[in-house]
């Protein structure tokens, strides 16, 4: 037998799957430093297409701790999106119909409590429902918001959508100048023209920021609470709900609270994308986002942490790919039209080959002290501890 | 007297609910499952009516306003839908070894398929029937209703159909062999029913009827490749509000669905429709919610009565 060597680093730890992975995101990254060295590729939209994916990880992860810890089939992860968007688009824009104005920080507490509000009104009903009969009364609800925000223009200006929101630093104390106060720079990079850095550059690596810290903070949060106590009851309550209820374990009250916690992280996404893109309208609130994050869960893993952050960059990948690829010349396709046929068959085929998705969790379900204390083999052998067998 | 003509309206747009509905109802029934590609399925046989026409054009004669090649196209519809859910059964649903959760979220993506395919060769923008629009029947108009012959040969089109299914249902083997599957799949297969026979008899059945129903809606509205997925809640409504598995709750369902969607200027002045209440009363919700409306009840139905009208049993 060939003795692996366990010291290897890292990379040895890895399973098959994880170096693939590995290797594909070292590969792709190489090709946006490839792409931004040689002037092809925009910094500030880099910068915007890593807030992008930040904002469809937070989405994946919401949705991961309702579906992936849990079980909950949720179809309404657009309405939550949608929540946090009009909140912090209502409170804090120059055009808002109710009370604009106000500074982002308050917007994220508005966004938020709207959110828990919604989580309770479609959960407490919808949660009791068996999974099936969950999903479609969910979209259902979804779609009752979406007629809500559309038609009610005296709260949301409706199909006009609301304008003038500020970016989320504005009104802070340093950051709100930062970009100004920043001095442009021309670098000129080694394979192409030079790159200016001015103030929408800056603007946008401010964003950046607000994701990560975003997508950080609710990262550590969830995998923190997905090993805890709580958490290995939701997982319990996802195997087996009558066994988590013959323990004693007052089921749909765990539910709820799996399903407004991940409301409230898909809020943040949509915090963050009123303040990244500057105008929501109810376009925000369509079906096709809910698919768009229920693709990200799937693909990187059902009640995978890292999975959901991994399944995030992809979506954006393959979003923002199709619009490149119907670009080019000689392909007579529209972007829309292939990126729908690209998710579906994406969704066909990883139910068909590889349900559990490709980083299904393994380790991140154990305290990782337990790992690192655990001896890599046992310190003595089977039969050592038996006595040679001799009894 | 506007009652009357809301009524009429309803029935023509319920008919289309139930088409869609009984198809739904039976492949949730056999299969097991919730099939999202529904509403995209009634799209297929929508655009597939229109190349049929485009390709016969409106020759030969006419009846109710409607040229004989419409009814050809109809019928193609029918087909096209049918041969669609068969091969995805055979190519995507079939050899899946997963739950019935795993089969809901595939027939997502098997929607998207179709409406992308749809959109790619026909483009996102709306399209017509090469057919004259009609004006409302004359001798209606008096009473408050305002219907084409169109409107009248989707009613009278899709009670020729329901009819036939009751026939198939009641009184053939295949229908006997189908409702003990609906019933109960292990018991059927065990009695010597060739179970993977009757579900793509089924596909078939709900395929079809779905298409016809997409056609009706294009010929009612207009066609886009989004009109399927847009009614597909209202079709689930009515098959939640029917019983799942139950084709006559789906009629039931789709008709009570379709009735609530067009009457829904009735729910403001409810108080001088009613007898015994006082005329003030009314619940002042207008038009553009009356898809919510729906959808609300449906919840209220899975909350109250998960089993639905004419259910039996969880």
């Amino acid at each position: 037998m060939v003795d692996i060597d366990v010291d290897a680093g890292p990379l040895g730890e890895m399973t098959a799957t994880e170096q693939g992975v590995t290797a594909v995101v070292v590969a792709f990254g190489a090709v946006l430093l490839f792409g931004l060295l040689s002037g092809r590729l925009a910094p500030t939209y880099f910068l915007f297409l890593v807030g992008l994916a930040g904002m469809y990880a937070l989405l994946s992860l919401g949705l991961n701790s309702q579906w992936g810890f849990t079980g909950l089939i949720n179809f309404s992860v657009a309405a939550f999106f949608g929540i946090g968007a009009y909140g912090a688009a209502l409170t804090t824009a120059s055009s808002s119909p109710v009370a604009g104005g106000f500074n982002p920080a308050y917007g994220l507490v508005v966004a938020l409590v709207a959110a828990t509000v919604l989580a309770l009104f479609i959960g407490l009903p919808t949660l009791r429902l068996r999974a099936d009969y969950l999903a479609i009364a969910s979209l259902g609800l979804a779609e009752v918001v979406r007629r809500v925000v559309l038609n009610e223009r005296r709260w949301t200006n409706g199909n006009l959508g609301v304008r003038g929101i500020p970016g989320f630093f504005d009104g802070w104390p340093v950051l709100s100048t930062f970009p100004e106060a920043i001095p442009g720079l021309r670098i000129a990079v080694p394979l192409g023209a030079t790159v200016e850095l001015g103030e929408p550059f800056y603007r946008m690596l401010l964003n950046v920021l607000l994701v990560t810290v975003f997508v950080v903070g609710s990262y550590l949060l969830l995998s923190r609470v997905h090993r805890s106590p709580w958490g290995r009851v939701l997982r319990t309550i996802r195997a087996d709900e009558d066994l988590a209820r013959a323990l004693g374990k007052n089921t749909y009250r765990f539910k709820l609270q799996a399903f407004v916690l991940g409301s409230l992280v898909m809020a943040l996404a949509g915090v963050f994308y009123a303040h990244l893109n500057l105008f929501v309208s109810p376009a925000t609130l369509e079906p096709i986002t809910t698919f768009y994050v229920w693709v990200a869960v799937i693909l990187g893993g059902t009640g995978s942490t890292r999975g959901a952050v991994f399944g995030g960059v992809v979506v954006v990948v393959l979003r923002e790919g199709t619009r490149g690829l119907a670009g080019l010349e000689g392909i007579p396709l529209d972007a829309p039209s292939l990126r729908l046929v690209l998710i579906g068959l994406l969704i066909v085929l990883l139910m068909r080959f590889r349900p559990q998705g490709v980083l299904p969790p393994q380790r991140e379900l154990i305290w990782p002290d337990v790992v690192d204390e655990a001896p890599d083999r046992p310190e003595t052998g089977v039969r050592e501890a038996r006595g040679d067998g001799d009894d | 007297m506007a009652a009357l003509g809301l009524f009429a309206n309803g029935l023509v747009f319920s008919s289309i609910i139930v088409l869609g509905s009984i198809g739904l109802s039976l492949v949730y029934g056999i299969a097991d499952f919730a099939n999202f590609a529904h509403g995209d399925t009634m799209t297929v046989g929508a655009y597939a009516a229109l190349v049929t026409l485009g390709a016969l054009g409106s020759v030969g004669p006419s009846l109710f306003g409607l040229p004989a090649a419409f009814f050809l196209a109809l019928c193609a519809g029918f087909v096209v839908a049918a041969l669609v859910a068969v091969a995805t059964e055979k190519l995507v649903y079939e050899p899946l070894e997963i739950g019935s959760i795993g089969l809901l979220i595939t027939s997502i993506g098997v929607a998207f398929i179709y409406r992308g395919l749809v959109q790619m060769v026909f483009s996102a923008e709306s399209a017509r029937y090469e057919v004259r629009q009609l004006r409302p029947i004359e001798a209606l108009i008096p009473y408050g209703v305002r219907v084409t012959y169109h409107d009248v040969v989707i009613v009278v089109t899709s009670v020729v159909l329901v009819g036939t299914l009751h026939v198939l249902l009641r009184y053939t083997d295949l229908g006997r062999k189908m409702r003990a599957m609906a019933d109960n799949p292990e018991l059927a297969r065990v009695s010597g029913i060739r179970t993977d026979r009757i579900r793509l008899v089924t596909w078939v059945v709900g395929g079809g009827l779905a298409g016809v129903g997409g056609v009706f809606l294009g010929l009612f509205n207009r066609l886009s490749p989004r009109m399927g997925f847009n009614l597909l809640l209202l079709v689930f409504a009515a098959v939640i509000l029917g019983g799942i598995g139950s084709v006559y709750g789906a009629m039931l369902g789709g008709l009570l669905i379709g009735m609530v969607h067009e009457a829904m200027p009735l729910l403001s002045d409810l108080g001088t429709l009613l007898p015994l209440v006082p005329d003030a009363v009314g619940i002042p919700v207008g038009i553009e919610y009356a898809e919510a409306v729906a959808f609300v009840i449906m919840v209220a139905v899975l909350l109250v009565r998960p089993t639905g009208i004419a259910g039996e049993g969880g």
